[in-house]
């Protein structure tokens, strides 16, 4: 079919016309496209209003509920909306939120590489300064400071701290096969043995996540060399030093000894090996003090049903210092950051009523108490420790002591566990740790790949 | 005026157009743009601004946050074609097309043959082998999850036919883990590919079959002779879609495998998700975006044109 002239004229007239509706269009979209760090919303009331807040975590929106109903005890007015976005989603989510009008007031952010939203966040040094005083630095948990700091800005207040670098254990099963939790990585291969001997799994890891890796290779590199790790996180030694091209080694060896379980890098941490850790297929789990709160009755009780028990009884969990893999007789240091901070966004629609809350909940006695109890998260406003008087043990008889120990211990960890890593070096953390366990690459070759993503992050 | 009616008179409006009157063409024709209109502006104004939009983005080092991105020309291309990963993914796709094409096309055309004879409880045969089609990804990607875990249902049956040997962590380890999502596919895909050889396969005509039938062919030589090549439009937009669909696979991998390990299940579509979103290097993935959408158009092309091609042979 051919158009006629006339045709064709009377064409161009209504393209002229869809041409210019595409070019209004590409301005609007164009008008949106960059930038996104203006700063706009109200100051509006203090006391009244909606907030809406968005978070990867707390992961269960009981325990969000938890807090915005002990905050509207004292300020009942303001009305706080929380969405919960999962990980893997939440970039994905948050960025064109961000971007749009019609984001998040209140969001969470992560130390490391999370703090690139830097320029969507309020400085928040006023705020907390307000809340504490001049020296409020002497006040929170360090963690909870630099991590979340960017460009001399704090673009988020912490809500409370993660730890890592312990295993948990199912006591139960080292009872019935009458086995101790190892400390060495030759004890370790003969509790695994053990409990194979027994159709039981010995350690479960999803090693197809970056996260959980990068714990289980800092714990093995505190081993073998304490510091070393965050030295190379620092940029202050080479990342195919021999310390680190060890720890990728024992890695290795964790797969091809026996101990971590068949499949491991097919494995997601959530739900896979978190699941199984909680119906008992396995005996050990490598998770960090947020796993705290499953050792209370409630938490566990709550996780055994999301993991597909019904009906299951609670079981106790307990957790264990990481064994001395390097067999060199250093004690394997734990390491952590800010779980996470709440920013600010510049776009927040009612920002006094936002910055209320957030100081509330990071500030406050009784905010930061109701963190504290969760046993989730280890409270950022030093001095504020769980009300062990009303959390209930699953068995508080071989419980309380070595999780009060556990918390207590804490408190004095100085390395940070992301906050140091770019996301390009995380990525190629966790390729040189598959490469490593699947025997694609010797521990060599994968750490001098390592260096290599790290000096071209750096540029 | 009835819709049908309607439509009987633009027929015949139509018809007198085309054999000459030059003044109802000029009126007519230009009546059907206000329909296509929204459509146009939707198409123009929303994809085809997209797409402008990702290859200048694809010009940039951005991050999709910083308002000042860094242009840096063709430099992402230059980097793509240095990138071992992303050669990895166009060595999986193709890999998947071949394997997938052949084995839904042979199971497809199989299906549809066996359920063309008179086959007891076609219906639900039917319904068993479409069943697959209708279910979204997002609801069965966990359930193989489980299946193929190294203490999953296959690995159960394995060892409960005395094939214990074999099994293992199906997509935990390099070997199987592509296998298994290939498998996962052409699970899901084959409904369809049976579907329209079923339906190509009823437009032939009984005549043809028949005198074929009187000259001596036997089932294998009618199915080779007559059906093969009587469905051969059918095989090409097959063969057209499986080749589109292989580059845009996204959905099984990063369900199942996360584009794992070690980047062994990782697609085009995989990777331009973890480049952009994950590792925010927008620039990069909305080169690799471009990328991927030249070669689904270069990859329709040359299947078009061949299948033209032996069409004129024929």
């Amino acid at each position: 079919m051919k158009f006629t002239l006339r045709g064709k004229s009377r064409c161009r007239s209504l393209a002229l016309v869809a041409s210019a509706a595409v070019a209004a269009l590409t301005l609007a979209a164009c008008g949106g496209s960059t930038g996104g760090s203006q700063s706009g919303g109200s100051a509006g009331s203090a006391t009244s209003g909606t907030v809406d807040w968005w978070g990867w975590t707390p992961t269960d929106t009981a325990t969000a509920k938890g807090y915005i109903d002990a905050f509207n005890k004292e300020y009942p007015n303001i009305k706080v909306n929380y969405k919960l976005v999962s990980i893997p989603d939440w970039q994905a989510a948050l960025t064109p939120a961000l971007r749009s009008n019609s984001g998040p007031d209140v969001f969470d952010i992560q130390p490391g590489a999370y703090v690139k939203y830097k320029s969507f966040t309020e400085d928040l040094t006023p705020v907390i300064s307000k809340a504490l005083g001049s020296d409020w630095k002497s006040k929170v948990a360090p963690v909870g400071v630099d991590g979340l700091t960017a460009d001399g800005k704090l673009t988020a207040m912490s809500v409370g701290a993660v730890y890592s670098g312990t295993l948990w254990t199912n006591p139960a099963l080292f009872e019935k096969y009458n086995l101790k939790p190892p400390t060495t990585l030759d004890e370790w291969e003969k509790v695994c043995q053990a409990f194979k001997a027994h159709n039981q799994g010995c350690f479960v890891q999803g090693a197809a996540g970056e996260g959980f890796d990068q714990d289980t290779l800092q714990a093995i590199a505190n081993s073998v060399q304490p510091g070393l790790w965050t030295r190379a996180s620092k940029g202050e030694a080479k990342w195919n030093d021999p310390g680190i091209v060890k720890t990728l080694d024992i890695w290795h060896q964790l797969f091809t000894r026996g101990i971590m379980q068949p499949g491991a890098v097919g494995y997601q941490q959530y739900p896979d090996a978190n699941n199984d850790f909680l119906t008992g297929k396995y005996a050990m789990v490598m998770m960090g003090t947020w796993y705290t709160q499953y050792s209370t009755e409630k938490a566990m009780t709550a996780a055994l049903a999301a993991a597909g028990v019904s009906g299951a009884k609670p079981f106790p969990i307990l957790p264990m210092q990481f064994p001395d893999v390097a067999q060199a007789g250093n004690t394997s240091e734990m390491f952590g950051d800010s779980d996470f901070g709440l920013a600010i966004s510049t776009k927040a629609k009612n920002k006094a009523a936002a910055e209320t809350f957030v100081t509330w909940l990071t500030t406050s006695q009784v905010g930061q108490q109701a963190v504290a109890d969760q046993l989730d998260d280890v409270p950022a406003l030093k001095g504020v420790e769980p009300n062990f008087d009303t959390i209930k043990f699953v068995h508080p008889a071989t419980q309380q002591a070595p999780v009060k120990g556990l918390l207590t211990k804490v408190t004095s960890v100085t390395e940070p566990r992301f906050a140091l890593l770019s996301q390009d070096v995380q990525d190629a953390i966790l390729q040189a740790a598959t490469s490593t366990a699947t025997g694609k690459a010797t521990p060599q070759q994968a750490a001098d790949t390592l260096q290599q993503a790290a000096e071209a992050a750096a540029k | 005026m009835s819709a049908t009616s309607a439509t009987q008179s633009e027929l015949r409006s139509e018809s007198v157009t085309t054999t000459g009157g030059r003044r109802r063409t000029r009126r007519l024709r230009p009546r059907g743009l206000p329909w296509i209109l929204p459509a146009l502006v939707l198409c123009v104004g929303l994809i085809y601004y997209c797409i402008g939009y990702t290859a200048v983005i694809s010009t940039w080092n951005w991050d999709g946050i910083d308002p000042a991105p860094e242009k840096v020309g063709v430099g992402n291309y230059l980097r793509i074609f240095q990138d071992p990963i992303f050669w990895k993914t166009i060595e999986h796709t193709v890999g998947f097309f071949v394997v997938t094409f052949v084995i839904q096309t042979a199971l497809g055309l199989l299906f549809a043959v066996l359920l063309h004879s008179k086959v007891r409880l076609a219906v639900v045969y039917k319904v068993i082998i479409f069943i697959p089609v209708v279910l979204a990804p997002a609801i069965t990607a966990p359930v193989f999850r489980r299946i193929f875990a190294p203490d999953g249902q296959f690995n159960w049956l394995l060892e409960h036919v005395g094939l214990g040997s074999l099994a293992q962590p199906w997509i935990g380890q390099e070997s199987t883990a592509l296998p298994v999502i290939m498998a996962i596919t052409i699970w899901q895909w084959t409904g369809l590919t049976f579907v329209l050889y079923f339906a190509a396969i009823g437009q032939i005509k009984p005549s043809i079959l028949e005198a074929a039938r009187m000259d001596g062919a036997g089932n294998v030589r009618t199915l080779i002779s007559i059906i093969w090549p009587s469905v051969r439009g059918t095989t090409l937009a097959m063969a057209i879609l499986s080749a589109i669909g292989a580059l845009k696979t996204f959905d099984v991998p990063y369900l199942v495998t996360v584009g794992g390990p070690n980047y062994a299940t990782e697609f085009l579509g995989t990777y331009i998700y973890r480049k952009t979103i994950t590792q925010s290097h927008v620039g990069y993935g909305a080169a690799l975006s471009i990328i991927l959408l030249v070669l689904a158009l270069v990859m329709a092309i040359i299947l078009q044109v061949r299948g033209r091609e032996r069409s004129v042979m024929r």
